[in-house]
């Protein structure tokens, strides 16, 4: 799946380093409010879906020091995914 | 914010001292009176003056609070050390996993991750601080620092060093960005030559940052 | 590329992780128990927590702690909220520093 890029302003949990990569999706969390929402006391709205996705660390930083093997996982809320 | 010399002797009332969790705390009165703790005092007395909340329920959370502590976090590892079903249960589900120890687990979600031969894990929130607090009492000053939320996730092994870990390019170091709604522990694995300890002896091994993955339980050499 | 928001720091270059262990000061604990109060009434809720530290201006955030962000983020958010005034807070703030008193128990 790509991390796409929304370029959204205001409050987002999607941190710049991952955006416009492309992972796979390890776990799904489940359906959670949507924080983007919530931030603007937008509440008790319908949940979404969030899952955890896993990139590799060096698809993530062009100079990555570790192995080849090193990975990153983190929570993306299925707005920002999109199949490769 | 760092304490200042002491400036004056006050008279003032405070909590009755409670036992300390591994988490030190230590009373403000030779620390001089902050702009911080000024505005923290000022809203507290607004808010409980305007009615919206009381001063017994800011204690009453205080002291639900002091319950989490590393420990909690030690018991639990233990545990699935030499429970295996247990660990099972700790694996498919960290929180009711918790509350069966009477550990009250008040985070939406809990999840443990393994370490393994083949994978190191460490935990960061890069966004802000976000860790299991009700299970473990509040995070380290190194973990909220501003150099660890930017270095875990691009340098891991450079970070690990800093703490005295190093892994063969053969384990992966897997790293958690807890920036949504999961919290993570880990469960880090059993040293060899404890088989013949007891769980309470185990504990005793887990050290909060085993915990969070810059610590090696039983010992904080390279391994 | 979208802007970055202050508190998205992941990847940013920056000095050795420090090591010292910072015990938790009395205030500073009362502290975290009225945020968690005050959200588990639902005052406000963390993600308007957060938004309020995002719009913390870039210079203030570098010099920034942890408990520095909670305290004047919770004040910003209950100011926007209209639930206090921010003359108000000013003035009691600046009251308790020129007394130099404390209660931790009021």
């Amino acid at each position: 799946m790509r991390i796409v890029d929304l370029k959204k302003a205001g409050h987002v949990r999607t941190p710049i380093y991952v955006r416009e990569k492309i992972g796979t999706i390890d776990y799904f969390c489940g359906a959670f409010e949507n924080p983007e929402e919530r931030a603007y006391g937008r509440v008790g709205a319908g949940r979404i879906p969030l899952y955890r996705v896993r990139v590799m660390q060096r698809d993530l930083w062009p100079d990555y020091g570790g192995a080849d093997n090193d990975s990153l996982l983190l929570e993306i809320y299925h707005h920002w995914l999109r199949p490769t | 914010m760092k304490p200042d010399h002491p400036e004056h002797d006050h008279a003032h009332s405070h909590d009755h001292k409670h036992a300390h969790g591994p988490h030190p705390t230590r009373e403000d009165d030779d620390v001089a009176l902050s702009y911080g703790e000024a505005r923290f005092l000022a809203l507290k007395g607004l808010l409980i003056g305007k009615g919206i909340i009381t001063a017994d329920e800011v204690r009453r959370q205080h002291e639900i609070n002091e319950r989490g502590t590393p420990h909690q976090g030690a018991r639990m590892v233990a545990k699935a050390w030499v429970d295996s079903a247990f660990k099972a249960r700790m694996l498919k589900d960290a929180k009711a996993a918790a509350i069966e120890l009477g550990i009250e687990v008040t985070e939406a979600e809990l999840m443990a991750i393994e370490n393994t031969p083949t994978c190191h894990n460490i935990i960061v929130c890069t966004l802000c601080s976000c860790y299991p607090r009700s299970l473990l009492g509040e995070p380290p000053a190194w973990y909220v620092s501003k150099a660890y939320r930017s270095r875990a996730v691009r340098e891991p092994r450079k970070v690990l060093r800093e703490f005295g870990l190093s892994f063969p390019d053969a384990v992966e170091v897997r790293v958690h960005d807890s920036n949504a709604d999961l919290r993570y522990v880990v469960l880090p694995m059993r040293p060899p030559g404890t088989e013949a300890a007891s769980e309470a002896e185990l504990v005793d091994l887990i050290s909060r940052d085993c915990l969070v993955g810059t610590a090696l339980p039983g010992r904080n050499t390279v391994s | 590329m979208t802007d970055r928001l202050i508190t998205d720091i992941g990847g940013l270059p920056a000095d050795a992780v420090p090591r010292e262990e910072v015990p938790q000061l009395f205030w500073e604990k009362h502290m975290i128990a009225m945020f968690n109060v005050l959200w588990s009434k639902g005052i406000f809720n963390l993600d308007e927590f957060r938004r309020m530290v995002e719009m913390t201006p870039l210079e203030e955030y570098k010099k920034s702690n942890f408990y520095g962000r909670r305290i004047d983020g919770m004040s910003e958010l209950l100011i926007e909220k209209k639930i206090i005034d921010r003359d108000e807070l000013a003035a009691q703030t600046e009251e308790i520093l020129r007394m130099g008193t404390r209660d931790h128990v009021p």
